[in-house]
């Protein structure tokens, strides 16, 4: 299997990258940037995608790497395999951990994005579900200028981000957080590996009252959402198993589930509810080992 | 234009460099394959399921099925004919090759040089797994003939072999 012809071009700096995407439309092409291409070679093996200009950037290190500083600052194009191996992720988020071991398979780890898995607005990706429940934000280059978006409002719908033609992520950044406990947990086609339902919660414990509670959702709608409907469930309840499920009963809350040849709407449904009370029993259990 | 629909690829293959001018849209097994003549890469789903195209870029274990030609110049690739040094003692073959040889670690075959190239890569990254681990880390690799047991034995066996090495 091929993909559709197209042109290609390989950037050495951001500021080429936006040359060529700028290029391209310029021309009426439709471009799209080539990170990873884990998730857009498939696409465009199977005509789901058939841009006319890919933009190679795989190459910009200056968009690679981890660092801390007012929170933590993930390179757009850090793959998965990079960002597990990474002392200042890996340690510090185990919700994120969680997701790097489970997403996808080693060698697609080893070219996969974090950026690309954020940019391709896949509604079963894995890492958005972590993200979200980390108040991620998304770093985002133009010609124009820069900008920073919250993940939240960044998602939009089944394939469909905030992500303007002439635009790049940049970065992905998680504010500073208190110690808390998270955790991921999913159920996955055994095939493609995507969740059919997975959950991130994020929990910080006081004297067993919960204080925080974050909890986020993909593989079941058009987007991968937050459960606010059980996050405030959750606040000042006590941390015991009957609030974990009384808040993941609700977890899906007012949402339209995806339904396919893989799973019907209700199964989803039922996943997330049951990923909900594990992941959030995982969460707890590691926010009162980090008191 | 923003590109080119032919693109130069130099990539070094098994330490040889290699140029050559392909479509931009030519995934790199096929460029191993039908170019380079290097046919111990396979494509089994061509949907970066089953990891039978799997080749190591910069030392890393990759799914060429699902990497450009292009995206590969100016990296080195290493393919299962590859993967034995040169100066192989004997049978020239790689500890894990041997392992699947004694562990009868395959059936058809399809599947093998793609599972010897990820099992390379798991105990490079983890040299002495448990068995569980060795079949997580198999996870992007398929296999339609042995239920896998055997082939755990073998990813098994070179890295106890490796470790003494």
């Amino acid at each position: 299997m091929f993909p559709a012809d197209f042109s290609y071009g390989r950037a050495r700096s951001l500021d080429e990258a936006l040359d060529l995407l700028a290029a391209a439309q310029a021309d009426g092409e439709e471009a799209k940037l080539l990170a990873g291409g884990q998730s857009l070679l498939p696409m465009m093996k199977l005509r789901l995608a058939t841009p006319q200009t890919l933009v190679d950037i795989a190459g910009l290190t200056e968009l690679t790497g981890v660092s801390n500083g007012d929170g933590t600052t993930i390179g757009a194009l850090t793959t998965y395999r990079a960002l597990a191996r990474d002392p200042l992720a890996a340690g510090r988020l185990p919700a994120m951990t969680d997701a790097l071991a489970v997403l996808a398979d080693p060698q697609v780890r080893a070219r996969g994005t974090i950026g690309g898995a954020v940019a391709h607005g896949d509604p079963a990706a894995d890492l958005p579900a972590v993200l979200l429940a980390l108040d991620a934000q998304v770093r985002i280059t133009a010609r124009s200028g820069s900008r920073v978006t919250p993940l939240d409002d960044f998602l939009q719908g089944v394939f469909a981000t905030d992500l303007a033609e002439d635009e790049i992520v940049t970065a992905i950044t998680l504010p500073p957080g208190a110690a808390t406990g998270s955790a991921y947990e999913k159920f996955e086609q055994p095939a493609s590996h995507l969740p059919l339902a997975g959950v991130c919660a994020v929990v910080t414990v006081e004297n067993e009252v919960i204080t925080l509670a974050k909890l986020a959702v993909t593989g079941v709608a058009g987007r991968p959402f937050r459960a606010r409907h059980s996050e405030r469930a959750l606040v000042s309840a006590p941390a015991a198993r009957d609030s974990l499920a009384v808040a993941a009963a609700s977890v899906a809350e007012g949402v339209r589930p995806l339904s396919d040849q893989h799973a019907s709407g209700p199964f989803r449904l039922h996943l997330a509810e049951v990923l909900a009370r594990r992941a959030l029993a995982r969460a707890l259990a590691r926010a009162r080992r980090s008191q | 234009m923003a590109g080119s629909r032919d693109v130069t690829v130099e990539v070094t293959v098994n330490g040889t460099p290699h140029t050559a001018e392909v479509p931009a849209r030519t995934l790199l097994v096929h460029f191993l394959r039908d170019r380079l003549r290097l046919t111990g890469t396979h494509v089994g789903c061509d949907t970066t399921q089953c990891g039978a195209c799997t080749v190591a870029m910069d030392g890393v274990a990759v799914k060429s099925c699902t990497v450009l030609a292009a995206q590969a110049s100016g990296h080195e690739i290493t393919t299962i004919e590859g993967l034995a040094p040169a100066d192989a003692s004997g049978d020239g073959l790689h500890p894990v090759q041997r392992a699947f040889q004694e562990e009868h670690g395959l059936q058809c075959g399809y599947c093998t040089p793609g599972m010897v190239m990820a099992i390379r890569q798991l105990l490079a990254d983890n040299p002495d797994p448990t068995e569980a681990e060795v079949r997580h880390g198999l996870n992007g690799n398929i296999c339609r003939c042995t239920g896998y047991q055997n082939i755990v034995a073998a990813a098994l066996s070179a890295a106890a072999h490796l470790r003494e090495a």
